[in-house]
């Protein structure tokens, strides 16, 4: 019917009423909250997601504040943006238009309504902490260890690539089959556990945390979590049962020196070093 | 459907080959570059691949104790996946593909997001040298021509299910695929270690790849070094031909979902009126949805169990108000205990590193299948400890043994605190069946059973923490030689509430009703203005 360059001249010629505008702005502000503010992030390095609904329909709220604001500054303008609208209403040519509406708000209604009302089989979402605060003390074989301040002995006594050697054996025999080759807790068995094995190859694991951390998390396992860690749930053993002090410590030195990350150490306020 | 897939597919290997062609065009010819070449690969396996396939390449690295199938040892030159006949060795690109892709089934996982092109090109020219086969002086192998798929319909599909029992596929994979084949329990690799015969109802777990074509070329070449032999000798013999070959392999692969399953949080089981299923085959069961359950092995307390045999089951659930019923699907290659399979379990115990020596035992074990509540419902998020509960907070069990063929209810306190409750008369009845390596096992209780200390009261429109075991006494898996997973849920839907259906109703009525009058205010509005002769634009307010 058209050609392509009357449908761009169409385009820019509804482009300059104000109604079209903020019909253009509202769609504009929607693609970029949904998708667009999740492409921010990968940019500089950081794993990224959608932005969650709740927050979106913030967004979209103020989105439509500021743009009514912005249609009702000046009588033309407000006039103009009114006359589409009144149209719709009132017009005896635009009666199909009155009709649709008439049809597709209230099954909108309806629908998002049910959606709200009918019974959810969700399992109810677990709020985990991921690094809980760590206990003062724990008992480690029935010794008594201080977590603050305790620093990997390793990494000052002995043959460093020994504990490295011995670190690496740890690792293949023990954790591969959750935490994976690629240390990304992709391993064999991590699809059957929920919450998922950690990856130590993420920044936000391992990175920024102390190596006393790490060891109170090893030797003690998922059921050594604070309620907020959800221990019932985590399949992480208690390595105190199966690996000796020095294997534990051996083991985090691996950790480290596989995946580049940094420990974060007790003197530093900030967080892990880059890899 | 299929075709289309088809030129995805030969798209994707025509793009892999040119990736793998670029990668190895120009291979390094003077001594100083080949010595620098075999670092840079070395450097790249010490890494990354000697932690299972050792440090000098014999597939003995440290985490190889607890592998099953085991990592390849590559002083051999025996390679798996091959597009060269059975008996050759592989071509570059063939052994870029698994470091590529990986090997499903197994636990060596695709690099291809890990390492650089160079450096998986590198790490491949590596484990070359580390056979004197691949000397530079052998003939290169020549790849074989697989032409493409045939296309076909039932007919196709028939001829080759015919196909799959006069070639004999069903001496180890079984009459209906499963891995239950007669054969299944004496097969082992070229080193002794035991190897299951896949189940090829389950493509995801195909150490070839599970596609038609992938299943056509390990058909075609063998899995050398494994009892999987090549075909090709029956299409050189004429005695099948190379179009036969290709219906096998889109029967095999007719044989598994489209994808694979995946896991869900929550089993949802419906209400019905008209009464409960009989047991496990009552065709009531094929209109109800079925979950998938990933289980793997038991790593948490002694004794670990590294080499489970069933890999997940499938769940499936109604209540009719008063009981609940639970169908459970899994396969398993035998049924327990069966006296052939001795010989599978002495290799696997022989080969499989453990935390104690009673792996070792022979001792008769049945299959066994637990499904595990909390023993009372949690207030709030809070569970037992998923694997078998604790003291403090225990978990009720249904556990089914497959000799002699009956459940028990039990209370478990920890995974070696297992005690079944006693003086109570069976409330949970089981129906079971064994039908070629598939168990089918249907538990039903009544939602309430009137003792609500020891047994779990189940209740409607709430989630109820749910979890499973699996024993395959014919692997010797017994108390924690076990697979598990994690806590799943299980949902008793509710009656149908007439809310659900009349707010939204509600809703549209008044959305309507608003609408109209908007129109009529507008439209008496825009009559009132214009009787009176105003400007409609100007005068309006809103």
């Amino acid at each position: 019917m058209s050609a392509p360059g009357t449908w761009a001249s169409g385009i820019r010629e509804a482009l300059r009423h104000p109604f079209w505008q903020a019909v253009a702005l509202l769609l504009g502000a929607y693609l970029l909250f949904e998708f667009g503010i999740a492409l921010v992030p990968p940019l500089v390095g950081i794993k990224s997601a959608p932005i969650p609904a709740s927050v979106l329909v913030q967004y979209m709220l103020t989105a439509v504040v500021g743009i009514l604001l912005y249609v009702s500054d000046q009588e033309e303008r407000w006039r103009r943006f009114k006359e589409p609208i009144r149209a719709a209403l009132v017009d005896p040519n635009k009666r199909w238009i009155r009709a649709a509406l008439l049809i597709v708000v209230p099954i909108s209604a309806g629908f998002v309504t049910y959606r709200q009302v009918r019974p959810s089989v969700g399992a109810g979402a677990q709020l985990r902490s991921i690094h809980p605060a760590p206990p003062s003390t724990i008992s480690f074989r029935g010794r008594t260890m201080t977590l603050a301040g305790l620093e990997n002995l390793l990494r000052r006594s002995g043959d460093s690539a020994q504990h490295l050697a011995t670190g690496r054996r740890v690792y293949y025999a023990n954790c591969l089959p959750c935490h994976g080759d690629l240390l990304d807790g992709r391993g064999q068995y991590a699809h059957a556990f929920n919450p998922a094995p950690l990856s130590f190859a993420d920044n936000g694991t391992i990175a920024q945390l102390t190596e006393s951390y790490v060891f109170w998390r090893i030797a003690k396992g998922g059921r050594g979590l604070p309620r907020e860690g959800t221990p019932w749930n985590s399949a992480m053993p208690a390595w105190e049962e199966f690996l000796t002090e020095d294997e534990i410590w051996s083991v985090i030195v691996f950790l480290y020196q596989h995946t580049g990350w940094k420990p974060r150490t007790w003197d530093e306020e900030g967080g892990g070093g880059a890899p | 459907m299929v075709r289309r897939k088809g030129t995805a597919s030969l798209l994707l290997a025509g793009a892999a080959a040119l990736a793998a062609l670029a990668a190895f065009a120009a291979p390094p010819n003077r001594q100083g570059d080949v010595g620098a070449d075999r670092e840079r690969g070395r450097e790249v396996y010490m890494k990354w691949c000697a932690g299972c396939h050792g440090d000098e390449g014999r597939g003995d690295g440290p985490a190889a104790e607890h592998l099953l199938p085991k990592p390849r040892d590559f002083t051999m030159a025996l390679y798996q996946v091959r597009s060269t006949a059975t008996g050759q060795l592989p071509l570059d690109e063939d052994i870029l593909r698994v470091v590529n892709e990986g090997m499903p089934g197994s636990s060596m996982p695709g690099w291809k997001a890990v390492l650089s092109g160079a450096e998986r090109a590198a790490v491949v020219r590596y484990l070359k040298t580390l056979s004197p086969d691949f000397a530079p002086a052998t003939a290169p192998p020549a790849a074989l021509s697989f032409g493409s798929a045939p296309r076909g319909g039932d007919a196709a599909a028939l001829e080759g299910r015919d196909l799959y029992r006069r070639i004999e596929c069903w001496k180890c994979h079984g009459d209906s695929g499963r891995g239950d084949g007669t054969s299944a329990p004496t097969l082992k690799d070229d080193l002794g270690n035991p190897i299951r015969a896949a189940d090829l109802t389950q493509n995801w777990t195909f150490n070839g790849g599970g596609t038609a074509p992938d299943i056509y070329r390990v058909l075609r070449t063998g899995m050398d070094g494994t009892p999987m032999p090549s075909f090709g000798d029956l299409i050189e013999g004429r005695i099948i031909t190379d179009e036969q070959l290709w219906r096998v392999a889109q029967y095999v692969r007719s044989l598994s979902p489209a994808e694979p399953p995946r896991a869900r949080d929550v089993v949802r089981a419906a209400r019905v009126e008209a009464g409960l299923p009989s047991g496990p085959d009552d065709s009531a069961w094929a209109s109800v949805e079925r979950y998938y359950y990933p289980l793997v092995g038991q790593v948490i307390v002694r004794p670990r169990w590294f080499a489970p045999m069933v890999s997940g089951l499938w769940v499936q659930a109604l209540h009719d108000g008063r009981a609940l019923a639970l169908r459970v699907t899994w396969h398993d290659p035998s049924q327990s205990p069966d006296s052939s399979w001795n010989v599978w379990r002495a290799r696997v115990a022989a080969r499989m590193g453990a935390d104690d020596s009673a792996a070792a035992d022979s001792t008769p074990l049945p299959d066994r299948l637990a499904v595990q509540f909390p023993a009372r419902l949690p207030a709030g998020l809070d569970r037992p400890y998923f694997l078998m509960g604790s003291v403090e907070e225990p978990v009720y069990l249904w556990s089914w043994e497959s000799e002699p063929r009956s459940a028990v209810e039990a209370t478990a306190r920890g995974a070696d605190r297992l005690e079944p409750l006693a003086g109570l008369t069976d409330s949970v009845a089981t129906s079971s069946t064994y039908d070629h390596g598939e168990w089918r096992v249907q538990f039903t209780r009544a939602l309430s059973t009137g003792d609500s200390t020891n047994q779990l009261e189940f209740v409607t429109g709430r989630p109820i923490p749910m979890a499973f075991y699996a024993w395959d006494g014919s692997n010797g898996e017994t108390g924690a030689r076990m697979a598990v997973g994690s806590w799943s849920a299980v949902y008793l839907a509710e009656p149908a509430r007439a809310s659900t259906y009349l707010s939204p109703a509600f809703a549209m009525l008044a959305t309507a009703g608003l609408g109209l009058t908007v129109i009529w205010r507008a439209q008496r509005h825009r009559r009132k203005t214009t009787d009176d002769g105003t400007d409609i634009g100007t005068s309006e307010a809103e």
